[in-house]
């Protein structure tokens, strides 16, 4: 099966950060948090009095202080402003507590207080910083938001909410926590937003299969927030994104083991123990079976491209290996913290050949997959006598979302702003036809296919309704010129395939030198554009005055009246005069006279139009006769 | 307009550089139809015509073109030098007697007619033999023998309009069916470099062509007029038609490409393609499925493979049927919403000089003969159509005959528009503007030169 390899292309399209952040490993006396909220590491040795690190990808978020022991840790988090750390200590304390501490450039003030939960023997699950000064305790008992005063030292309640939960999850991305309740059975989201929480709508699982903890979790993709839920005996994950909706969606791949997601705006990267690597497509549009939408992966499983830390290689998808949403892995045994990165170009290292117009419509829902793809596109057209048929289904791909973002712009400018709130998550990449001219078609000017190729990319338009713009449509003419294919390029017009607009009218009169028919062309576009003037223009330079007045008379009461004479009839007398016609001036100059009369009630011309020389010209005529 | 059979009293090729010596004068008759007369009588009729055109030349450097009898008709054509081929029509003629007291002369052949049909048979004979100069002294008799007598019998002339003005009729087509049919030429000619596709044809119908002007009009009457209408016979007999060959055959050569020898059955043309700069010859390959008919070309040196022809009848048989089939659903709404447009009873024609495109008024009801048009009106728009110089690049003019026929001839940048109307009590004015009228409603989209 022939395969399309793209040039310079990354072997792999997973990999790791180049240099993983190193932080102290877990050791008896070393422990390490992590919060996935500001992507930091916490390595807190023998409690604190040694040390606490705190390592980011992001350099400004990294810090280091020491602090009392006072028991073991539970969960420490800065606040989203790196004001004000919290840390939950050991449940064995009867009264729910978290301690805090006042932070300073990133240091720690000797400024500390604590809060304990409002329920009454309720066990703290764990904190979370929705918002800058604002925390929310979630317990066994419910959520607590409450609003930090590191002022005052103290915290005032915003809102409570009660749920009896087990365990959560948390996406900050998306401000939601999701309690897992009824033995993990029922799973309860509640968005945090706005200093308040609201209990959105829940889901219930079938009872008999309930969740564990690390099965769940709360995914942000294309600006929706989705729950995943694995299934281990079939491999399917569920996804119910939203309240209402819900999805399935399912990899028979035979996948075993432990998965983990890393997701990225439409893309679900599952990582699983056969130490191989898929993306899914969320929003790819596939068939629906069962009630299940069916996704397969993007291109085939792939190992992620092996890490190195230092000078040696590192074992990858260990089973220490942690995966945090949306994109970070740490191993805490070796005491590194990556982000997992997808290179576009990679998914199209190894591609089937009829794969490609797939892989090409998932890179037009990638935000930054418009590189990539120009860059597919131009190896295709290099190729283009081996790919054709994939090239001309990629163009199919890439203005069906053209005409769809087309459409939608129009809603929105006719319906103001009402209709136009939906959010443009849709349309990612957006490859318009000037863009496709600039960066495919016109690099490839010389090749010899490049008709074909124009003429695939004129058709797919066509086939969306789409009117070829300018820049196409003059790129297409001189194409076809000088490929000896203006054959094709009247048929085209002919045929309607390339629409009518003045420009394409004014460059087929141009061509009007060289192929008659072309011309002819030309001035059937300009009469259905009504481009009167532009044809009283073309008939006068083509020596036929006649038909100019009669095109004059045509383009209106406006033009015709204000059409200076002079014009006419001089071009009418060189005529008349070359061709031995003087039948041709004397039509011209009554119909002019006859203009007069109708428009100033003389038939005279006025002194200002300098018509004197015509006149004598046209006595003379008619002496004759 | 000519009954062949009847009406043609001979036709003959002659170059007098062939026997120049007294006693060979036989030898300078390259082809006489018909071949009753011995050679004596075509003696006669050759140095008739040998001895005006000698005659004539001295008078104008412009060859020879007609002369007329009392009872017959020469038309002259001289293709290439020293090369004249000759037809000879018996015209209608009436004694003075009957002149007298009005007896019409019976229906008059246009000259015009005649000489389209000398061009267009050298034009066949050069697209399938070659120029005349090319052919050997020894062959030449034998090859114009084996063209021109069946061309010439099986040249079947009615009397209509569409035989004043040749030209070819074009399919109207949306421009998703013709982008399909484009891509699929593409994708043909891309997978399968030695093969051009020069033309597709949809029933009688062009859509597509990639020849010069003048082989394309014909290679489409040669289709039109001579391999598809056998092939539909064959189709409608069904006989030859299995159910294997469905899908799509090759009908040129006629027995299909099935074994090695078909190969050498392929008819060589000499034609000049859009992107040629001079004749060349290539063999000509035909493909039918249902009502598509798609024809290529291939250079002569190439090496033919029958591998490559199989493979070629598998790529093409199933994507030519879903395209004929789609051209086929497209045409039948064409045709209802033509038929909802109320029907003019006027006749009209449309001929564009630059691409051949021919179009009439839909075809005269069988069961009415009476709107046949006449004859006269016939000759009359004919002499329009050949003196362009009349109308010039951009004229307008009506006739009206003594039976109330009114007759418009419009010419407007390469184009010609004729509008037939019989209409009793009718002033010009009201002619003008029907005219106007059905010219706005046939010829939407294109410009005449206003007036």
């Amino acid at each position: 099966m022939a395969r399309f390899r793209l040039k310079d292309s990354d072997e792999y399209y997973l990999h790791l950060s180049d240099q993983p952040k190193r932080f102290d490993a877990d050791s008896p006396v070393t422990n390490v948090f992590f919060d996935d909220t500001n992507g930091q590491v916490f390595t807190v040795r023998s409690g604190g009095i040694a040390g606490v690190t705190v390592t980011s990808m992001d350099e400004t978020k990294c810090t280091s202080f020491q602090m009392e022991d006072r028991g073991p840790i539970i969960s420490i988090k800065l606040s989203l402003d790196q004001k004000i750390l919290a840390i939950q200590r050991s449940q064995d304390n009867p009264n729910a507590t978290v301690e805090f501490i006042n932070f300073k450039d990133l240091a720690p003030t000797n400024v500390e207080y604590s809060h304990t939960c409002k329920w009454k023997n309720a066990r703290i699950l764990g904190f979370v910083w929705p918002r800058v000064n604002e925390i929310a305790f979630i317990t066994d008992h419910g959520i607590e938001l409450l609003q930090v005063l590191p002022e005052k030292k103290q915290l005032k309640n915003l809102k409570s909410s009660s749920f009896s939960g087990a365990w959560f999850s948390w996406c900050a991305q998306s401000s939601i926590v999701l309690l897992a309740g009824n033995n993990g059975a029922l799973l309860q989201p509640f968005s945090l937003s706005n200093s308040t929480i609201t209990k959105l709508q829940k889901l219930e699982l079938d009872s008999s299969r309930p969740v564990v903890e690390r099965d769940v979790f709360i995914l942000r993709l294309c600006e929706a927030t989705w729950c995943a839920v694995f299934r281990h005996g079939n491999c399917a994950a569920t996804a119910a994104p939203g309240p209402t909706e819900r999805y399935k969606w399912g990899a028979g791949l035979g996948l075993v083991g432990s998965l983990a997601t890393v997701s990225r705006d439409n893309f679900v990267l599952e990582a699983s123990s056969s130490q191989t690597s898929q993306v899914f497509d969320i929003l790819e549009e596939s068939k629906v079976e069962n009630n299940t939408v069916i996704h397969i992966p993007i291109v085939a499983g792939n190992i992620m491209k092996p890490a190195v830390i230092g000078e040696q290689m590192c074992p990858m998808y260990s089973g220490t290996w942690v995966v945090f949403q949306p994109d970070y892995i740490i191993d805490a045994r070796l005491g590194c913290l990556w982000r997992v990165h997808l290179s576009l170009t990679g998914l199209a290292h190894s591609v089937p050949k009829e794969e490609i117009p797939k892989l090409v419509a998932a890179l037009l829902r990638r935000t930054n997959g418009k590189e990539t793809i120009y860059r597919i596109l131009n190896q295709l057209v290099s190729n283009a006598g081996s790919y054709l048929v994939e090239l001309s289904k990629a163009f199919d791909e890439i203005n069906s979302i053209y005409r769809r973002w087309a459409d939608m712009e129009v809603a929105r400018n006719t319906a103001g702003q009402a209709e136009g709130a939906r959010s443009p998550h849709c349309f990612r990449v957006v490859l318009s036809q000037p863009e496709m001219c600039g960066h495919v078609l016109q690099a490839h000017a010389d090749h010899g296919h490049i008709v074909q190729v124009v003429t695939a990319y004129i058709a797919s338009l066509s086939r969306h309704d789409m009117v070829v713009q300018h820049p196409v449509g003059e790129l297409c003419v001189r194409t076809l010129v000088t490929h000896n294919a203006s054959g094709r390029l009247r048929a085209l017009v002919r045929r309607g395939g390339l629409g009518d607009s003045r420009p394409l009218a004014c460059q087929l009169l141009s061509l009007g030198h060289l192929d008659k028919a072309a011309a002819q062309l030309a001035l059937d576009m300009m009469w259905r554009l009504k481009a009167y003037e532009e044809i009283l223009e073309v008939l006068l330079s083509w020596d036929e005055p006649v038909g100019a007045a009669g095109a004059a008379r045509q383009a209106g009461a406006g033009t015709w009246t204000a059409l200076p004479p002079r014009k006419l009839l001089a071009a009418a007398q060189q005529h008349a005069r070359r061709h031995s016609r003087p039948a041709a001036f004397v039509a011209v100059y009554h119909a002019l006279v006859a203009r007069n009369e109708r428009t100033r009630g003389s038939p005279h011309f006025l002194k200002g139009e300098q018509c004197d020389s015509y006149i004598e010209y046209y006595k003379q005529l008619t002496m004759e006769q | 307009m000519i009954d062949v059979k009847s009406r043609i009293s001979s036709f003959f090729i002659f170059n007098s550089n062939f026997g120049p010596k007294e006693g060979e004068e036989l030898k300078r008759i390259l082809f006489f139809h018909p071949s009753q007369p011995g050679p004596d009588a075509r003696k006669m009729q050759v140095g008739l015509c040998e001895a005006v055109v000698k005659f004539m030349s001295t008078f104008s450097s412009e060859p020879c073109e007609a002369l007329q009898t009392q009872t017959k008709r020469y038309i002259f054509y001289q293709p290439e030098k020293g090369y004249w081929m000759v037809l000879v029509v018996r015209i209608p003629y009436t004694t003075k007697a009957l002149s007298a007291i009005g007896e019409s002369k019976g229906e008059v052949i246009e000259p015009s007619v005649m000489h389209d049909l000398l061009v267009s048979s050298y034009k066949m004979f050069r697209m399938f033999r070659g120029p005349f100069k090319d052919i050997s002294c020894s062959e030449i008799y034998d090859t114009c023998e084996q063209f021109f007598t069946p061309y010439i019998s099986s040249r079947n002339l009615t009397n209509d309009i569409s035989d004043i003005i040749q030209g070819i009729n074009y399919l109207p087509l949306d421009k998703n069916s013709f982008f399909k049919v484009m891509c699929f030429i593409d994708l043909l000619e891309i997978n399968y470099p030695d093969f051009k596709c020069v033309s597709f044809v949809f029933n009688d119908q062009l859509i597509w062509n990639s020849l010069s002007k003048d082989d394309m009009l014909t290679l489409y009457q040669y289709l039109v007029q001579t391999l598809l209408p056998k092939e539909v016979e064959k189709e409608i007999q069904g006989g030859a038609v299995t159910a294997a060959q469905r899908l799509g055959r090759f009908i040129s050569p006629p027995e299909g490409i099935q074994i090695k020898e078909d190969l050498e059955r392929l008819a060589k043309l000499h034609l000049m393609r859009e992107d040629d700069s001079e004749t060349r010859e290539y063999y000509l390959i035909v493909y039918r499925t249902l009502s598509a008919t798609v024809c290529f070309t291939v250079d002569v040196n190439t090496n033919l493979q029958l591998e490559a022809f199989k493979s070629l009848d598998a790529f093409i048989g199933p994507q030519l049927s879903n395209i004929a089939s789609a051209i086929n659903e497209q045409c039948t709404i064409h045709a209802l919403q033509t038929a909802q447009l109320a029907t003019s009873e006027h006749k009209f024609m449309y001929f564009n000089r630059l691409n051949l495109a021919f179009k009439t008024s839909p075809p005269i009801n069988k069961l009415h003969p009476s709107m046949a048009i006449k004859p006269e009106v016939l000759s009359i728009i004919s002499e329009i159509h050949e003196g362009r110089k009349s109308l010039g690049n951009y004229g307008e003019v009506i006739i009206k005959t003594p039976d109330e026929y009114w007759i418009t001839g419009k010419s407007s940048n390469e184009r010609e528009f004729y509008v037939i109307i019989q209409e009793k009590n009718a002033n010009l004015k009201e002619i003008a503007d029907e005219v106007k009228r059905i010219c706005e409603a046939q010829m939407k989209g294109i410009f005449f030169y206003p007036m």
